[in-house]
């Protein structure tokens, strides 16, 4: 069955809900525009804030493994993107960051103006002191203790009931995700919202894509399954970093855009745990409200507290045995934090094809990465003792499990030489770069507008855009940057 | 396909010597401590039977691979397949794997320690021992009736 419309937007996270929010305009003019979602689409009664179930909620169950294996990617999977996922952890692209991307074309000015609006649009605040449970209690006592910066988290949030299962996708719609802000308006004026819909190779303004069977307790589609070939005057790419790459890849791209692939970071990151001598109950109010970034710019990485769930802690840990099961029985104990390096672009770091044509991403940790992640399990375990915990869990310490009495002798045991690729782990949920902006195709693979580069029609709006890393947690840039490509297409139109 | 009659759910795919070695395996990676009953039980097995029923094929394959090298291998660590070695050797196993130059094996224990460990924390008995409340929707329908049983310990694993 044949299809037809004036855009075609693929992928529905934080990049392909914003430029469906921006075209509105375009709809009240009478386009028709429809957005394609690989993944299904989940009502709020889907999540059961069971992690077994809402596994599914994941690629590859939360567990996508780069090439070596030296890390798992975790990326969203449905109507919503990542930010089904996500915690509402909204900060701005850093003016620094924007300078060091030197994309002509994009200024920091222009972003800010975006920042402000898109902030308003979905509830950008700055969490209260009712927000606080006592994990980010202790996270403030440790770093006033250390003399570090304490800094709120912006989130994303509206009424929240503070269950503290965000990961999970959220029961009450109180996270303001693109599930429950971009989306719905879009869908009210008129948007095609087609899930299920795997997009298997992309031609000129034509588009190949299966549509699959809803699973159980998800939306319909209104496309009942089988093959469908989709036209499209414009068509928008917004499946993700590595998705966008990859779909271009499978589509031959590669032939006219050397850059295509690369430019690849992933914010190798860490979940540490500290085990404090009474209960604090971190599964209980919000995960998210302090970081501290007293070392960004030394050595590259920002502390943030978090939470995870029970099975989902034991593959942070790395550990197995007795220690797993005396750390794990005080579960209720344990004082969460993340530690979330900002890499460099490197060449050998890029996305590609594998033999049977599968999307894999080719990424090794360099030993600037696991200095730093070593330098962040130093600092850590010093925040976890100055706020009162007993233990500390660091997978680069030999032993991994450190106690109060041996804290003076962390150096000593946290070294980059226990770094085991595979065993130790470290997770990636910011995936970005892979069509890069720039000036011509030659260095990279769009243009500041996101329009790729001899391809006139089409666009690409997602993390996929970044040259470098972000630093920071990285949807509010995305939604910036899918503004823009939205600003472009709609000025383009009058 | 898993089988679900009469409040029974047969395992599809851990069965005879990947049983054995599934159960011995998950009594090492979670031995009995304070109030942690140990790993390796039927109920356990049923969920990561669960779960290899999901996987991709090849995956699936791979996995179902590694647990019958993780029996054979044993033969190397105290001349018996791994369920039959003293619980020391079976660590001194493991531990090997875990940090084996070569990527298969380690990708290999990771994989069976991650779903070693789904199998355990993720069904409601052994919540209280680690004291986790667990959800606040308890009663929100699940996508998958089936594993929700498993992990409430509803239906009976059989091997």
């Amino acid at each position: 069955m044949n299809r037809h419309y004036d855009i075609v937007i693929i992928g529905s996270g934080a990049g392909g809900g914003t430029v469906a929010h921006s075209l509105i305009p375009l709809m009240k003019k009478g386009l028709k525009i429809a957005i394609l979602e690989q993944g299904p689409h989940f009502p709020h009664s889907f999540f059961t804030q069971r992690e077994i179930e809402m596994m599914r909620l994941f690629r590859y169950n939360g567990a996508w493994p780069v090439k070596s294996g030296e890390i798992t990617i975790a990326a969203g999977q449905g109507v919503g993107g990542s930010t089904l996922m996500y915690t509402g952890v909204s900060f701005r692209l850093p003016a620094s960051v924007a300078d060091e991307w030197n994309v002509p074309g994009l200024s920091i000015d222009d972003l800010t103006k975006r920042f402000d609006r898109i902030e308003r649009d979905i509830h950008v605040m700055t969490p209260s002191e009712n927000m606080v449970n006592d994990n980010n209690r202790l996270f403030k006592k440790g770093c006033e203790r250390l003399g570090w910066p304490l800094k709120k988290i912006p989130l994303n949030l509206k009424n929240c009931e503070q269950v503290g299962f965000c990961n999970l996708g959220c029961t009450s719609g109180s996270k303001q995700g693109t599930l429950e802000v971009q989306l719905p308006k879009a869908i009210q004026h008129g948007i095609d919202l087609i899930p299920n819909c795997e997009v298997i190779h992309l031609a000129e303004k034509k588009i190949y894509a299966k549509i699959r069977k809803a699973p159980p307790n998800t939306l319909k589609s209104k496309w009942p399954p089988g093959e469908r070939t989709i036209h499209s005057d414009i068509i928008v790419l917004a499946a993700g970093s590595p998705g966008s790459s990859g779909l271009l890849l499978k589509s031959g791209f590669q032939h006219h855009l050397p850059q295509l692939g690369r430019n690849i970071t992933l914010h190798p990151a860490m979940t540490l745990y500290g085990v404090y001598p009474k209960p604090i109950v971190n599964y209980r109010g919000f995960p998210k409200t302090f970081y501290t970034d007293q070392f960004t710019n030394s050595f590259g990485y920002f502390i943030e507290t978090a939470f995870y769930y029970p099975f989902v802690s034991t593959r942070h840990m790395g550990l197995w045995g007795k220690q797993l099961s005396e750390i794990m029985s005080s579960y209720n104990q344990l004082m969460t934090v993340l530690i979330l390096n900002h890499d460099d672009v490197r060449p050998e770091n890029r996305i590609t094809l594998d033999r049977k044509g599968s999307v894999q991403v080719n990424y090794q940790l360099t030993d600037k990465v696991i200095q730093s992640l070593c330098h962040a399990q130093i600092q850590t375990s010093r925040l976890f003792f100055e706020a009162g915990c007993d233990k500390a869990i660091i997978p680069f310490a030999s032993p991994p499990v450190i106690h109060r009495d041996q804290q003076k002798k962390v150096e000593q045991m946290i070294h980059a030489r226990h770094f085991i690729p595979i065993k130790t782990p470290v997770s990636s949920a910011h995936p970005q770069g892979g069509c890069a902006m720039g000036k011509n195709s030659e260095t990279s693979v769009t243009n500041s507008w996101g329009q790729v580069h001899g391809f006139p029609w089409l666009y690409v709006a997602d993390a996929s855009l970044f040259p470098k890393s972000a630093h920071v947690n990285p949807y509010l840039t995305v939604m910036a940057l899918a503004d823009r490509v939205a600003d472009k297409i709609r000025n383009d139109h009058t | 396909m898993t089988l679900i009659k009469s409040k029974r759910y047969k395992c599809q795919h851990i069965k005879g010597h990947r049983l054995k070695t599934i159960l011995a395996a998950a009594n090492c990676i979670i031995p009995e401590h304070a109030g942690l009953s140990k790993g390796g039980t039927l109920d356990t097995a049923g969920v990561v039977d669960w779960a290899i029923d999901q996987m991709p094929k090849e995956l699936r394959f791979q996995f179902l691979l590694f647990i019958s090298v993780v029996y054979v291998m044993g033969f190397f660590f105290g001349g018996r397949p791994f369920h039959k070695l003293l619980y020391d050797d079976q660590i001194r196993e493991l531990k090997w794997m875990e940090s084996s130059p070569i990527n298969a094996f380690r990708m290999g224990f990771m994989g069976l320690k991650s779903y070693i460990c789904m199998g355990y924390f993720t069904r409601e008995q052994n919540w209280t021992s680690i004291h986790y409340c667990g959800p606040i929707v308890y009663d929100q329908p699940s996508p998958d009736p089936v594993i929700r049983q498993l992990c409430q310990g509803k239906i009976k694993v059989q091997s």
